[in-house]
């Protein structure tokens, strides 16, 4: 089961200053590689709250693909968030997020955060509050007024993390294995 | 307690001699184990416990019942009602542990359950009485997980004045620990994390000083990511070493912040976790090898594998490096070809090498210490405090890089740490009584040689019976026959 969470229009409002020294950038074709490496160490987080989660054996190769395909599209966002210290210019941090039309609902445009990525080292310091603001941001310059979060309902590091930038749950996915 | 090696000093070349003398020493020691472990069945039947009950007060005829029992007892019942903390005066509670575990990592066996860990904790109560004067009740317990075991401690608190947590399988053993600590108001200890790693910190503290090394600048490698190290981990960290520079090194190899399974850490294994977060700032990636270059120590308790520690790995390290090899039966690295390969000080967990580290020099003055100032707690402060106070003990005969900790028949260092303990415990707003040291150093002499005393007098009646003859040709015959 994943939760959806939703968060009020105009959160994290205007530029926000680096968070420990740490810089937020829209990402490059020269991050995939190490993007996609983050985003599989979420995929395998994930795993350990459902098994219905599980990640397949190609899915680093599969993130490099669908991150290229992303890049390219006009409704997607990809931020990196590169480290200090002996970390100085690599990437330690990633959000992916999309725009898109809901058909039934207002408002209209919806930001999703599919996913969002930091390093252990970078945790708990407000980076993440940072990585996420800075992608509301964009999304509501790409049109969204309404922004949402994807992540598995047993993950409550991401729960109290989004609750705490003003999200609430308003759909949840059910999953049944058949 | 065998002897110092012979010829204390090691010339490179007559290094190989040394190396084979000390696997030659090794084998035999080996093939003594095999024949004690033989016997200690048989004695264990014999036996059949190693521990007894027995009354504290004189029972002149059936009358006095009447005070240690009905009617009398029913007053002093009362009296603890009113106010419970007379436990501590008007019963054995000031004297008395409990010493839990859940058989889930016993000894170097595994999980072994309940039942069998049984006679570990017999022997372990055993030790407790006679080396410190306790009466330590073996409790092993059927319960799985820390929250159960956490619940069963909690719930025999009224009984205790302290507990001692053995053989938990780690990262559960962490967690009982925190939370038991948090929660009783009686001192928690488990021997396996804290008494070893007192003995640990007291070894490297003597150590460092002979090398000429400070324990704030000194680079440290810790080998083995479990109790022992975790708990060796913090007291370093408390005692203000440098833990940027400080490696861990586990089975996946150097513990770092950015490694694949730190998320996997952080819901499972979170002081590893931390650990990895504060460690390693240079983010140093790699196995053994690629932390022991130019490291200054390195505290070796892993699970005994033969040949993880390299003379090369030695000689990587920086100039007299003080190395403590602390698996058993098989240290990490035979001392020998440790020194040969430039270690100035090495320790090991054996009692037939110089540097024995051995949570037998710590627990039984430790509990000494909080049961004579009825603690309420022993926190890291109160440990770092034994170890300090074990270090000194070292220094009456004198510090050498043989000679870093006392051995168990240094006895007079025992009632000195329960001493500094308890006065510890009483600066630190613990304790339930307050005494000068020298109050506390003379109660503990006194309670240390009371089971001693008692033993030679129930040996000399004949209430503890001989022990039966070694078996010779047909062995375990003979026991059988008594039996
Ligand atoms: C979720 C994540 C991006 C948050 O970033 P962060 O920099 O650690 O968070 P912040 O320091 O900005 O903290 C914001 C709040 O989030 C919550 N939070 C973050 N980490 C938490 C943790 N480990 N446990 C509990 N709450 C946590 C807290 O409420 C925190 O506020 P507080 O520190 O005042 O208690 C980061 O921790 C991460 O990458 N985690 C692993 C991946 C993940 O779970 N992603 C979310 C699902 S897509």
């Amino acid at each position: 089961m994943t939760e959806n969470a939703a968060g009020a229009e105009g959160a994290g409002e205007g530029e926000t200053p680096p968070v420990h020294g740490v810089r937020v950038r829209p990402a490059t074709v020269q991050d995939i590689p190490v993007m996609a490496g983050l985003l599989v160490r979420l995929k395998r987080l994930n795993e350990e709250f459902d098994p219905l989660l599980k990640v397949r054996e190609d899915a680093e190769e599969r993130a490099g693909k669908v991150l290229q395909a992303d890049l390219g599209q006009p409704q997607s966002l990809l931020l990196v968030a590169e480290g200090t210290g002996p970390d100085e210019g690599k990437v330690v941090g990633v959000s992916r997020a999309l725009v898109r039309e809901r058909p039934f609902y207002l408002p209209e445009r919806e930001g999703v955060i599919q996913d969002i990525y930091l390093l252990p080292a970078y945790r708990r310091h407000r980076v993440g509050e940072y990585l996420l603001s800075e992608t509301v941001r964009q999304l509501k310059g790409k049109g969204a007024s309404l922004v949402t979060a994807e992540f598995p309902a047993q993950n409550q590091i991401a729960t109290r993390f989004y609750a705490k930038r003003g999200f609430r749950p308003i759909v949840s996915t059910h999953a049944k294995r058949l | 307690m065998g002897g110092a090696l012979p010829g204390s000093r090691t010339e490179p070349d007559s290094t190989p001699d040394r190396a084979a003398e000390e696997s030659q020493q090794s084998r035999e020691a080996e093939e003594e184990t095999r024949e004690i472990s033989r016997r200690a069945v048989d004695l264990a039947r014999h036996y059949a416990g190693k521990i007894e009950v027995v009354p504290r007060v004189p029972v002149r005829g059936l009358r006095d019942f009447a005070y240690w029992y009905t009617p009398g007892i029913a007053q002093v019942s009362r009296e603890i009602h009113r106010d419970p903390g007379l436990a501590f005066d008007l019963t054995g509670r000031w004297n008395t542990i409990a010493i839990v575990t859940d058989g889930s990592r016993v000894l170097g066996l595994g999980d072994m359950g309940p039942e069998a860990a049984l006679p570990v904790m017999e022997g372990k109560a055993m030790l407790f009485k006679y080396l410190g004067g306790v009466d330590a009740f073996p409790l092993p317990v059927r319960v799985k997980d820390a929250s159960g075991l956490v619940e069963t401690v909690e719930r025999l608190e009224p009984a205790l004045g302290g507990v001692n947590l053995e053989d938990i399988a780690s990262p559960k053993c962490f967690q009982v620990l925190d939370e038991l600590r948090a929660r009783l108001s009686i001192p928690v200890w488990h021997d396996d994390q804290l008494g070893t790693a007192a003995a640990v910190v007291a070894g490297l503290l003597n150590a460092l000083k002979l090398t000429g090394r400070r324990i704030e600048t000194a680079s440290i490698v810790l080998l083995g990511a479990g109790a022992a190290n975790l708990a060796t981990a913090r007291l370093l960290k408390a005692l203000h070493a440098d833990l940027g520079a400080m490696m861990v090194v586990d089975q996946h190899g150097i513990l770092n912040a950015h490694r694949e399974d730190m998320d996997s850490l952080m819901l499972h294994h979170r002081w590893k976790y931390e650990l990895a977060l504060s460690t390693n700032e240079g983010r140093r990636k790699g196995g053994l090898p690629e932390a022991l270059a130019g490291a200054e120590v390195l505290v070796a308790a892993s699970t005994p594998t033969p040949g993880l520690v390299t003379a090369e790995g030695i000689g990587s390290m920086a100039p007299e490096p003080v190395v403590f090899a602390l698996a058993n039966p098989e240290p990490e690295i035979w001392p020998a070809v440790a020194r040969a390969a430039g270690a100035k000080v090495v320790a090991t967990g054996r009692s037939d090498f110089p540097n024995q580290v051995n949570n037998s020099l710590v627990f039984p003055g430790v509990f000494r210490g909080v049961l004579d100032a009825r603690a309420r707690s022993i926190p890291d402060e109160v440990v770092i405090t034994a170890a300090r106070e074990l270090a000194k003990g070292a220094e009456a005969r004198g510090i050498t890089p043989e000679h870093i900790l006392p051995t168990m028949d240094e006895e007079g260092v025992f009632p000195q740490m329960a001493a500094t303990v308890a006065s510890t415990c009483v600066e630190l707003g613990l304790a339930r009584v307050h005494r000068s040291r020298e109050e506390f150093l003379a109660l503990a002499r006194e309670r240390m040689e009371r089971p001693k005393r008692l033993a030679e007098v129930l040996i000399r009646n004949g209430l503890i019976p001989p022990m039966p003859p070694e078996p010779t040709g047909n062995p375990s015959g003979e026991m059988e026959e008594e039996t």
